[in-house]
């Protein structure tokens, strides 16, 4: 089988890659996309603790940090929506003041 | 043959995260986040989580990608955004910090060490059916279910709240625009 440290090292590498992508991108709606795969990281390691201890709390943990994602993207996607058909625009550099 | 799962999968889950933090194009960014989403499935169901691996493809890889993608297309916002990026050196910096955190979790993730033998462990998920997992999330996760009941209302009131057009005052404005902003509506 293979070791939980190579799932951890993989959950690990996978999150550094959103970071990277939350921090460079410009639009909204891929700075949204990057965040998914910091939460997917998260959920891999959860997924990898529950194979190596045994015990089903880790994996039903997963199925919380997907709902809140779903509900993150809901709310967010439509927070965008929104602020595009004011500002005709969704880059982020445009964004920084918080004015209506 | 575990062993080949798990690098053909975690290849691909590396080829595309690079693809959706890379792509130029935000439709290519979906889709290799799709990929992504995909061959994480796969990895579960390697790992004694069958019922994760089934609604990750439907949740996720389904339902929230097919919103991201709608909105995509609605905003038209899959060029690029163009210009020159006013945070300077941010490229390079999130580089460094990225390829830091990501050795510092490799580092850490070797130096863990299992509590029991793997294959006693896994014996005990039983395979990670519904029926299980559904034990657990309904007595010991109870509290967080019901929040996250709540919190999912919150999310469909707020998000219907939020891209409803205004409304037309009718006393804010005179007779016949309001006729004709009705017309307009209809």
């Amino acid at each position: 089988m293979v070791s939980t440290g190579s799932y951890l090292a993989l959950s690990g590498i996978l999150f550094a890659i959103g970071m990277y992508g939350v921090l460079t991108r410009r639009t909204a709606v891929m700075v949204f996309l990057s965040v998914e795969l910091m939460l997917n990281a998260a959920n891999l390691s959860l997924v990898a603790f529950a194979r190596a201890w045994g015990d089903l709390t880790a994996q039903t943990a997963v199925f919380i940090v997907m709902t809140l994602a779903a509900a993150e993207v809901a709310i967010g996607l439509a927070i965008i929506v929104t602020i595009f058909r004011k500002r005709e625009t969704t880059n982020v550099d445009n964004l920084s003041e918080l004015k209506g | 043959m575990a062993n080949v799962a798990f690098i053909l999968l975690g290849a691909l889950i590396i080829v595309g995260a690079i693809i959706t933090v890379a792509a130029r194009n935000a439709v290519h960014a979906a889709l290799g986040l799709v990929g992504t989403l995909i061959a994480l499935a796969g990895m579960y169901a390697t790992m004694n989580a069958s019922f994760v691996s089934v609604v990750q493809v439907i949740v996720y890889a389904g339902a929230v990608m097919v919103l991201f993608l709608f909105v995509i297309m609605l905003l038209n916002a899959n060029l690029p955004v163009s210009g020159n990026n006013p945070v300077p050196y941010v490229t390079e910096i999130a580089a460094i910090g990225g390829a830091l955190l990501a050795s510092a979790f490799v580092v850490l993730a070797f130096t863990y060490s299992d509590p029991k033998p793997l294959a006693q462990a896994a014996a005990q998920l039983q395979n990670g059916a519904p029926g299980p997992v559904g034990e657990t999330l309904l007595t010991r996760f109870l509290l967080p279910f019901e929040a996250v009941s709540i919190l999912l209302l919150v999310a469909v009131v707020g998000s219907v709240a939020l891209v409803q057009r205004p409304v037309v005052q009718p006393d804010a404005v005179t007779e016949g625009a309001a006729q004709s902003g009705k017309e307009v509506r209809a």
